[in-house]
């Protein structure tokens, strides 16, 4: 379920004389192939280590996050006046935005400062791998390899232009964000109320025998889909702007190639592909800060009803 | 033959599943805009409970979604 569809190898692509408009969209999204990684790690247990594109995406954002985020703290604290100056504000915004309407009203006030680093991680975390896709990093590199660089095939370079560079739109990603509310969800309960009252929390006590049989199979199911659908919710949102956009932007390709005249490619350009396009990088300015904040509401609520289980 | 269904229903999934969603999106905008022009100052509470209904049936839609997709990448 979590496999990730491979990029097409560039070579293909280059030798393809026809235009293939799936090829060129789901290498602008996927992973990097496991067989030309960035960095190049050997297997331990199994497990492949090598660095591929959406693994270096999430190394430099959580880096830059957490440089700028410490630094911006750090210096606030340092200060004499308890005003905030400077870029400080525009946290100190997003930070107040998630306390008041994300973890006051979801998890309890006894519990809130025990959960709020992990909701605010999420939030700035996610927001600014987000973020990354809507910045042009890429392309422009790989404009500037076409034009300036020529970079050879295996260059380091030529191996990170390819790929999608939206590491939240990796299901393996946002599969391994939504376990941390997982554990988080079911350490919430046992904190609160201890290890074996949690799990009975799960039903609602005094029912007849026979309800249980039905309830608490679908409480365990509905346990593991809450993650799962943060999972694919995150992901899926992510991966499928970029994917409405790149498929709009191929109607230039693909009409100069069925008319066989680029005249035509560049009048569909004009009057459809750019003026869509243009619209839906806006609608995708809204999608990114929405899913940030979706995931960070929906961690809280899970983790809040685990705390306030009142059955 | 076996692509062409397979492509048939993706489409056809895609498209319920957008009517599902709509339909239920329509309905909470609905909802809302009543219940807020009957109770201006519960605005907030309103809306935050219409938020996490919404981002719910949005998963679902989204789930839908990814099935379609997931179609026609393993068709073969």
């Amino acid at each position: 379920m979590l496999m990730v569809p491979q990029a097409p190898v560039p070579e293909a692509q280059a030798a393809g004389q026809a235009f293939n408009p799936g090829d060129l969209i789901l290498g602008h999204v996927s992973n990097t192939p496991l067989a030309h990684p960035l960095i190049h790690l050997p297997t331990v247990f199994g497990i492949d280590l090598s660095v591929t594109k959406h693994v270096f995406m999430l190394w430099a954002v959580a880096a830059t996050v957490f440089v700028v985020i410490t630094t911006l703290v750090q210096r606030f604290v340092r200060q004499e006046r308890l005003v905030p100056a400077g870029p400080m504000n525009v946290l100190e915004i997003g930070v107040e935005f998630i306390r008041d309407t994300v973890i006051e009203p979801n998890i309890s006030r006894k519990w809130s400062d025990l959960w709020t680093p992990l909701i605010l991680t999420f939030f700035l975390f996610i927001l600014c791998a987000n973020m990354v896709g809507l910045i042009p990093i890429f392309d422009v590199l790989g404009l500037l390899n076409h034009y300036v660089f020529h970079a050879g095939e295996d260059a380091f370079l030529t191996r990170l232009i390819h790929g999608g560079p939206v590491a939240t739109g990796n299901y393996n990603v946002t599969a391994a964000l939504a376990t941390i509310t997982f554990i988080a969800t079911i350490l919430a309960g046992t904190l609160a109320h201890g290890f074996i009252k949690h799990w009975k929390n799960l039903v609602p006590p005094g029912l007849p025998a026979p309800l249980y049989v039905l309830l608490i199979p679908m409480e365990i199911v509905s346990m593991f889909v809450r993650p799962f659908a943060l999972t694919m919710r995150l992901a899926a949102n992510m991966t499928g702007g970029h994917i409405a956009i790149l498929a709009i932007t191929s109607f230039v390709f693909i009409f100069a190639g069925m008319f066989g005249t680029w005249m035509a490619g560049a009048g569909i350009g004009v009057v459809f592909s750019v003026p869509l396009a243009v619209g839906i990088s806006g609608i995708e300015i809204i999608v990114v800060l929405v899913q940030a904040y979706v995931f960070t509401l929906l961690s809280a609520v899970f983790i809040g009803m685990a705390i306030n289980a009142h059955h | 033959m076996g692509v062409a269904i397979a492509y048939a229903g993706a489409g056809i999934g895609l498209g319920l599943a957008v009517v599902g969603a709509g339909l239920g999106i329509g309905r909470l905008a609905a909802g809302t805009a009543e219940g807020i022009a009957r109770q201006p100052s519960a605005e907030r509470q309103i809306v935050g409970a219409t938020n996490l209904a919404l981002f719910l049936l949005e998963g679902v839609a989204i789930l839908a979604e990814v099935f379609c997709l997931l179609i026609i990448l393993l068709k073969n």
